[in-house]
């Protein structure tokens, strides 16, 4: 099955042409991973997906992206639902300056879920489920900014947990993070595979191998190669793919 | 070659210091001297202002209970009483707010979020220059316009005024002046709101008006509370344009909105060229009443956002 499937996308930022004529399909409940140099056009790829880049001025998308079948660029697409449905995880740990419960409420209060029972079931579970529910659970109400930097990354991870959406972006999610952390959150990638697709972005050839299912490879905007994992680190279709993953350039 | 070790100049290091030593000297002596006029101020006023409450005033000592609990003030019969000039100065203070606030906020939002750049340049421009403009002038104005449309609100409301000059103009008037300055505040506040934290609101689905109130406000809470403490302070401040419609009722304190008032700094400034003895010495009696009014207000101010604060945190 196929969550999304991308065909013939350009996306430009003003004159600039960040994305070229890709088309990718992303399977569910597997984890996809972008890698590629600095600059490519990972992020913005996946900024596609939830349509983040329409916050930014200037940018001319074409091409089709549907999602389960629709297409989310379409004038009666909603984008709020959409996202909803597409949660996303930041390079950066944002949690919003508030208690760490009503970080993960967030999302469900914002859909008009105001029941009580529902929001605590949801915030205890999407904890659990982010791997932080033992650290945090005495200190619901403590802000959330005085987690560790791990741990606002799993708070982050939580709260797109909540609205238990189909898919999960995240943008070098453990980049900011140390050795452990970023172990828990690899950990977590595995174990939140059953449940929901993952597209992820990284910088490291080692996590990509070691957690992703799909390796997708962006060079100057180009999509060079997508396919399994151990197909694109073992035996590279394309002599770029073999270059930039034994280290010769990137 | 692996150091550069010796490029480093010894009499470099020295002077380095030197200046780091001599700017830092600097610094103290500006804070030093800044404080040093604070302190005189407060020493004069309060010396000047407690005077007329010693045994040693001329003509005898004015009872400080009277000054302290008195609800009239009657120069002709040298009845100085603060107390109901306290509850109207915070009143006509509060009222301003109360309009003025809500409006710079969202006039802020506006501004960072809403607006098309290019009018959302124009109307921050205006804004400085409306922070810009001399309180006279805006009492002119109050005087001569907001009076006018006080005086007809009364007439529809069933009231008459004196002339307009009422609490309410003195409210309206207050509510422009502090208006700039708490959306330049604003406006500062939630520009600096990190653009993650909008994208993370948004990224959960949150409409922009969600995200405006929710995240963008809460995360700016600080600067938009700064902000209306220094509106508060001009709004307690403001003596000229303020004396030209307060109308100065001799007793109170005022509730209706179209009577007339007397605030602290009316009292101050009305007459003050023409008179001196007691009635011209008491008036820095008031000015040290305005003083803790405004440290007190300001310490309440900065109670309830820390409750706020925890409140949403
Ligand atoms: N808002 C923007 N306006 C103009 N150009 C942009 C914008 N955002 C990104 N770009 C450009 O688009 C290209 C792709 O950027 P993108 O952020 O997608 O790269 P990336 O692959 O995620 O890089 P990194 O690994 O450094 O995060 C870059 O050349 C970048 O300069
Ligand atoms: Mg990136």
């Amino acid at each position: 099955m196929k969550t999304f499937e991308i065909k013939d996308l350009n996306l430009w930022y003003g004159d600039f042409h960040a994305l070229k004529d890709i088309d990718m399909d992303i399977r569910n409940n597997k984890v996809s991973a972008f890698i590629g140099p600095s600059g490519c056009g990972k992020s913005t790829f996946l900024r596609v997906l939830n349509r983040m880049n329409d916050l930014i001025d200037g940018t001319k998308i074409t091409g089709q992206v549907l999602f389960n079948g629709q297409e989310i660029y379409a004038p009666e697409s909603d984008v709020v639902t959409l996202r909803t449905k597409v949660g996303m995880v930041f390079q950066k740990p944002n949690p919003f300056p508030m208690s760490v419960y009503d970080n993960v409420a967030y999302g469900l209060r914002v859909q008009g879920i105001k029941n009580k029972a529902v929001l605590n079931d949801t915030v205890e579970d999407s904890l659990k489920k982010a791997a932080l529910w033992e650290e945090v659970k005495d200190r619901l109400s403590d802000n959330a900014l005085q987690l560790s930097g791990g741990q606002q990354q799993r708070l982050c991870i939580a709260r797109a947990i909540a609205l238990s959406p189909e898919v999960i972006l995240m943008d070098e999610p453990t980049s900011a993070l140390d050795p452990i952390a970023t172990g828990k959150i690899e950990e977590l990638m595995e174990s939140l595979k059953k449940d929901y697709t993952i597209a992820i972005v990284t910088l490291s050839m080692q996590q990509a191998a070691r957690i992703s299912d799909y390796t997708a490879f962006f060079l100057l905007g180009d999509l060079i190669e997508m396919g399994p994992t151990r197909e694109v680190f073992h035996k590279p279709n394309d002599k770029r793919t073999e270059d930039y993953i034994t280290g010769r350039f990137g | 070659m692996d150091s550069k070790h010796h490029l480093i100049s010894e009499a470099y290091q020295r002077r380095k210091k030197g200046w780091d030593k001599f700017f830092k000297g600097l610094f103290w002596l500006a804070g030093f001297i800044s404080a040093i006029f604070i302190i005189l101020i407060i020493v004069f006023i309060v010396r000047k202002g407690i005077g007329p409450f010693l045994p040693s005033y001329p003509g005898g000592a004015y009872p400080i209970g009277k000054f302290l609990t008195g609800f009239q003030w009657r120069q002709d019969s040298a009845i100085y009483g603060v107390a109901f000039i306290v509850i109207n100065t915070i009143i006509s203070a509060l009222g301003a707010l109360l309009i003025s606030f809500p409006i710079s906020v969202l006039t802020a939002l506006f501004i960072t979020k809403i607006a098309p750049r290019s009018l959302s340049r124009i109307m921050t421009t205006i804004v400085e220059l409306l922070a810009a403009i001399p309180s006279v002038v805006y009492g002119v104005f109050a005087a001569g316009v907001i009076v006018r449309w006080v005086d007809s609100l009364a007439a529809m409301a069933g009231f008459s005024t004196y002339g307009g000059n009422s609490l309410l103009a003195v409210s309206i008037l207050l509510a422009i002046m502090v208006f700039p300055t708490m959306t330049s505040l604003a406006i500062v506040a939630i520009n600096a709101v990190p653009r993650e934290l909008v994208e993370g609101s948004l990224a959960l689905g949150a409409t922009t008006t969600q995200t405006n109130f929710r995240v963008v406000l809460t995360s700016a809470k600080s600067g938009i509370f700064a902000g209306l403490i220094l509106g508060l302070g001009r709004a307690f401040g403001e003596a000229t344009a303020v004396s030209m419609v307060a109308g100065n009722s001799m007793i109170g304190p005022t509730f209706n909105p179209f009577n007339i008032t007397r605030t602290l700094t009316s009292t101050m400034l009305a007459g003050l060229k023409e008179t001196q003895g007691l009635d011209y010495d008491i008036r820095f009696s008031v000015g040290i009443i305005l003083m803790a009014v405004i440290l007190v207000t300001n310490l309440g101010i900065h109670f309830v956002k820390d409750r706020i604060g925890r409140s949403m945190s």
